[in-house]
């Protein structure tokens, strides 16, 4: 990062989040056209994000639900932990 | 699916241990998936989700009807994650290694059969990059950034999840992302 503001940075998330005002949101525009540095950082964020949500869908084991069934406690005994 | 979930939820207070069966088939995938994401290591993730149920179940009288199902299940995932990070020995980021490798035997394992392609090793490996950035990350930024970017859950629903105020968990999500952006910019 080079010496623009904090404030850039954290426009960017805002961005991100889609939780910037308008105002903020062509301010932000304008300076990542003009900034290199700024550019780049706000591209690495959104590729991050991407990398992240590709993140592969993974799905519970074979057999989970009734492994869960097994460890409840036996119908008809009342739980435990009741107020 | 709200609709049948609360239907189910009365059932189980009545005693009903089937229908119990049938919120657990609904919602296992989600609670592993936070569970993986937070522990990255498929036995504990395992352990994590299953105790997750065995404590809504016990605790099912808790649960207030009028709000999200899910908000309160992944609460109690979330919780018991952050618990077993937080309980991991010093050696911690040993483990993490080997979880690492455990990616690459994976990756190791599907290369010794047919040769795979260029493109499908590239994306295995793209793959256990990212998630070792996830896993490099302190565990109160790891909770956001799995709710918020696996589970794909709006910032509100992740407040209510993880209990804090709006504000610090979009402070959380900004310093995740930012730490993140660390590990993956040359990927």
């Amino acid at each position: 990062m080079t010496s623009c503001s904090k404030q850039i940075v954290h426009s960017m998330h805002e961005y991100l989040d889609g939780d910037i005002q308008e105002e903020k949101k062509q301010e932000l525009k304008f300076h990542i056209e003009t900034c290199a540095d700024c550019k780049q950082h706000f591209t690495e964020l959104e590729k991050t994000i991407a990398l992240v949500q590709s993140a592969s869908h993974i799905e519970a084991p074979a057999g989970f639900t009734s492994r869960v069934m097994a460890l409840l406690p036996r119908e008809g005994k009342k739980v435990g932990i009741e107020r | 699916m709200d609709l049948i979930v609360q239907r189910r939820i009365k059932q189980v207070i009545k005693g009903d241990q089937n229908a119990f069966g049938e919120i657990v088939e609904l919602y296992k995938d989600k609670v592993y998936q936070i569970c993986f994401r937070m522990l990255w290591d498929r036995y504990e993730a395992e352990d994590a989700a299953q105790e997750t149920f065995l404590k809504a179940f016990l605790n099912i009288h808790t649960y207030n009807q009028d709000k999200k199902f899910s908000t309160w299940l992944y609460r109690i995932a979330t919780n018991l994650c952050i618990d077993k990070i937080r309980k991991k020995k010093p050696d911690y980021h040993l483990d993490a290694e080997i979880a690492g490798t455990d990616g690459l035997n994976m990756y190791a394992h599907l290369a010794s059969g047919d040769q795979l392609p260029e493109d499908e090793v590239e994306s295995l490996e793209v793959q256990a990059s990212i998630h070792e950035a996830i896993l490099l990350l302190p565990d109160k930024y790891r909770a956001v950034i799995v709710l918020k970017y696996i589970e794909e859950l709006p910032l509100q629903e992740i407040a209510d999840i993880l209990e804090l105020p709006l504000g610090t968990v979009k402070t959380r999500v900004h310093r995740g992302r930012e730490a993140l952006r660390k590990h993956l910019r040359h990927l």
